[in-house]
């Protein structure tokens, strides 16, 4: 045998098997593997999807299935005049511009309180911080009603013991946005911990060639640490901001489902929801569905792009 | 040496496949209520499920083995409590044996039907209904079910006035009032099954203390001497509403911010508008006699302001914060309500399932009459309905007629059943149950003579879009201070004439 011809069958071996690669072997294998999420994401999510963009161009109404026309753009058109849609888009923004900063301002700052090198039993802290994640949400939702009730939640019993006005918190349309935003601050923990991980990924060299260089608490905090962990930030705040476009348990139980007081807790979702399962416009609901999706990546895109002035990574800035 | 590991994997890989899609498909936690798979189809699931029971095996309205099958829907209104389960399962085995050609039990005359029954939680139950409907996969029958619920769906149902006439049933036994109930234009959609008038539920204690007589037992009847109206009413209910320091609401040293007992309340009335008019203001309709024109008549103006006044001018009604802080919204129970207009179906809930009762000695008394000049007793009322898409109507009526006058049924669901000779049976549990108060159940039976008619959970065009903006008003008045109810009223008459008109 040649020198060439045994060379040859040396990397033509590879591709024996039944004629295929290991390359191609190997991705088969991979996609088998991931074959079940594949599976899953084309079932439950993709068709879906698909499924709710046909919907939404009909009037489908699940009681009357029969009854279904298809009615074209007639569902988007309807949202330019819908005030219950325009309302749910004004209590949700609302809700986001209070919410989404002050509870990224209060976890970063309970984050860097729980990462002081001073603070004794910190990890008890963190736990502690941590620990309203663990409670379903509806059960602490149904907490924070008995809390906030106007004649007997602790709050306002003790606002009154010292001689302060205390609202009727959860029926008042003022008011009922603040003590949303309570409940919100009250479950930073996820939050807390991302920004923990952040705060702890910043070099402590940058720190003490600071201090050499005089710099005090705040200038540290302003040149080096904000800077530092912008990722985290940026990364919060976009799921911060599609957190408040998902809003929905806490809406729908302090509500009873119905968007009260006087429409200030319709949030998107609840409308939407309300539209789908409580006036069965599954057509109209669909398009509402469709219209948060784009509302959402939209916003997302604007952040990507908004991000790339402020965003430090290593290796440069985005 | 790449290639028995690449082997390996692929064999391992689809392994690992087949049984993530085994586990996911898994009929142990499939929730389907088609499912036919369960070896005891008809028996209990665990209680966290909001499939509580799930139906016998069949398809296109046939059993397996050629019989007419039909499905009996429970769950959107009552009966899907841990002891309605055993009874309705119990009902259903004796209706099967009963229809069954080849039971021993089998009677002479009656259709070979099979009956199967599944029991949703109610949370789940529209959704559930209005997505076998959508899939062609819907009940025959559906129910116990309330008048306002039965809107939900009431183009769907059958007309069962054909039915009625071919099976000769006899309605004699239930007031056409009440019967009438039950009409979606010309169309009779249910038969009253179970009916709920309402009262006054009155704390004796709470009268006892203020010193001041217990109110009429009987219509007509005086109280201390003066004509039993909502202004006598509301003068009484202000001596039962007390301050932390004892004052009631007629002395000038009442302090309205700390209430402690209040005079009057019309508890678990859902802040709807329409429900509130109707006990204070009497019958009424937010629709005009054409169908589509929007109102609210003068009667449940003066209702309506009777209702708003009580709580925010005159301080013996609650208003919802209160409420909230009276044992979870059962106001009457936190023994803290003098008088509570509520339905017969409170008799459930007036003593907490644990603990102490607060109220341990009371009665009922007959509503006042109001602005209308009569009296109103706001009526609630359970049926079973039929479903128009049901491939064996005949046989789906004759389910209906064996559970709407099934008195295992009424007597579970604690309802005072629509058949006058069962009456009698069902007031017998209930002072069985309140022993040793002897309540006084023939307020009961007077009030159930005078149902609102048109009923306050009656048609509506766009009904739930229109529901919700009655709720809508109703909640505002109960939750703020300072309103004009007139303009508020005026402004829920323009957005339900909207609603009407197709918006």
């Amino acid at each position: 045998m040649a020198i060439g011809e045994t060379t040859r069958d040396t990397t033509r071996a590879p591709s024996t098997s039944r004629g295929m690669s290991l390359a191609t072997r190997e991705s088969l294998s991979g996609y088998l593997f991931i074959s079940p999420w594949i599976i899953g994401f084309i079932a439950f999510t993709a068709l879906p999807m698909l499924a709710s963009l046909y919907l939404s161009l009909t009037d489908f109404d699940p009681r009357r299935p029969e009854a279904i026309h298809f009615i074209g753009l007639a569902n988007y058109a309807k949202m330019t005049t819908d005030p219950n849609l325009l309302n749910s888009l004004g209590v949700t923004l609302r809700f986001g511009i209070i919410v989404v900063p002050l509870t990224m301002a209060f976890a970063l700052g309970v984050a860097m309180l729980v990462n002081h090198p001073r603070l004794l039993g910190r990890n008890f802290f963190r736990s502690l911080f941590y620990m309203p994640m663990q409670i379903p949400i509806v059960a602490s939702t149904l907490v924070w009603i008995g809390m906030l009730n106007a004649s007997t939640g602790w709050l306002d019993l003790g606002l009154r013991a010292m001689g302060l006005p205390a609202p009727d918190w959860l029926n008042s349309a003022i008011w009922v946005t603040p003590a949303l935003a309570l409940m919100g601050i009250w479950g930073i923990g996820n939050m807390m911990l991302i920004f923990l991980a952040g705060l702890q990924g910043v070099p402590t060299e940058l720190y003490e060639a600071a201090r050499v260089d005089g710099a005090g608490r705040w200038a540290s905090f302003r040149r080096i640490t904000l800077p530092m962990i912008s990722p985290v930030i940026f990364y919060n705040a976009i799921i911060a901001l599609i957190g408040t476009f998902q809003y929905f348990t806490q809406a729908y139980i302090v509500s009873n489902g119905r968007g009260d007081p006087a429409g200030a807790t319709l949030f998107y979702n609840l409308n939407l929801y309300l539209e789908g399962f409580g006036y069965y416009q599954m057509g109209y609901a669909s398009a509402l569905a469709w219209l948060l999706f784009v509302i959402v990546l939209t916003i997302t895109v604007v952040l990507f792009r908004l991000g790339g002035k402020w965003v430090y990574e290593a290796g440069g800035v985005r | 040496m790449h290639q028995p590991r690449s082997r390996g994997s692929a064999a391992f890989a689809l392994m690992a496949v087949i049984g993530l899609i085994a586990s996911a498909c898994g009929t142990a936690t499939s929730p389907s209520p088609t499912q036919t798979t369960a070896a005891s189809p008809s028996a209990p699931a665990p209680s966290e499920s909001s499939v509580l029971v799930t139906p016998l095996p069949g398809a296109n309205g046939m059993t397996s083995d050629g019989r007419p099958l039909i499905r009996w829907f429970v769950g959107l209104g009552t009966g899907e409590r841990p002891n309605h389960i055993g009874v309705e399962q119990a009902v259903v085995d004796k209706f099967n044996d009963e229809h069954n050609p080849k039971s021993p039990n089998y009677k002479a005359g009656n259709k070979d039907i099979v009956l199967s029954l599944e029991i949703y939680r109610n949370a789940v139950a529209y959704d559930t209904l209005a997505t076998q409907i959508a899939t062609g996969n819907a009940p025959d029958v559906i129910g116990p079910i309330g008048i306002r619920a039965l809107q939900s769906f009431g183009d769907q149902l059958l007309g069962l006035d054909q039915y009625i006439a071919s099976s000769g049933v006899d309605l004699t036994q239930i007031p056409q009032d009440l019967q009438d109930v039950y009409k979606l234009g010309d169309k009779r959609i249910g038969i009253p099954m179970a009916v709920y008038p309402s009262f006054i539920y009155y704390n004796k204690k709470l009268f006892k203390e203020a010193g001041v007589p217990e109110p009429p037992h009987k219509i007509g009847e005086k109280y201390d001497g003066k004509d039993w109206t909502w202004d006598a009413v509301a003068e009484l209910a202000k001596k039962l509403t007390v301050d932390k320091a004892g004052n009631d609401a007629t002395s000038s040293s009442f302090d309205a911010k700390n209430i402690t007992q209040y005079g009057l309340d019309s508890q678990w009335t859902e802040n709807d508008a329409r429900a509130w008019s109707t006990v204070f203001g009497g019958s009424g309709s937010a629709v005009a006699d054409d169908g589509k024109t929007a109102q609210w008549p003068d009667n449940w103006r003066a209702g309506l302001k009777f209702y708003y006044d009580g709580i925010w001018k005159n301080h013996f009604i609650p208003a919802k914060p209160a409420v909230d802080g009276m044992a979870g919204g059962n106001t009457f129970q936190s023994g803290n309500i003098a008088m509570d207009v509520v339905h017969l179906w409170y008799t459930c809930c007036v003593y907490p399932a644990e603990g102490k009762a607060p109220v341990s000695d009371w009665d009922i008394a007959v509503l006042p009459t109001g602005p209308d000049g009569k009296v109103t007793a706001k009526l609630h009322a359970d049926t079973i309905g039929i479903l128009s898409s049901t491939k064996h109507p005949e046989e789906a009526f004759e389910v209906l007629q064996y559970l709407a006058t099934n008195a295992d049924l009424t007597q579970v669901y604690g309802a005072m059943p629509a058949v006058q000779s069962q009456q009698d049976a069902f007031f017998k549990s209930l002072d069985d149950k309140f022993k040793p108060l002897k309540i006084d159940w023939d307020v009961a039976k007077e009030m159930l003579l005078h149902p609102d008619y048109p009923s306050h959970e009656a048609y509506m065009p766009n009904f739930l879009k229109a529901d919700k903006a009655n709720k809508d008003l109703g909640s505002k008045l109960w939750t703020t201070d300072g309103l004009d109810v007139d303009k508020e009223i005026d402004a829920n008459v323009q957005t339900l004439q909207g609603l009407f008109s197709g918006g």
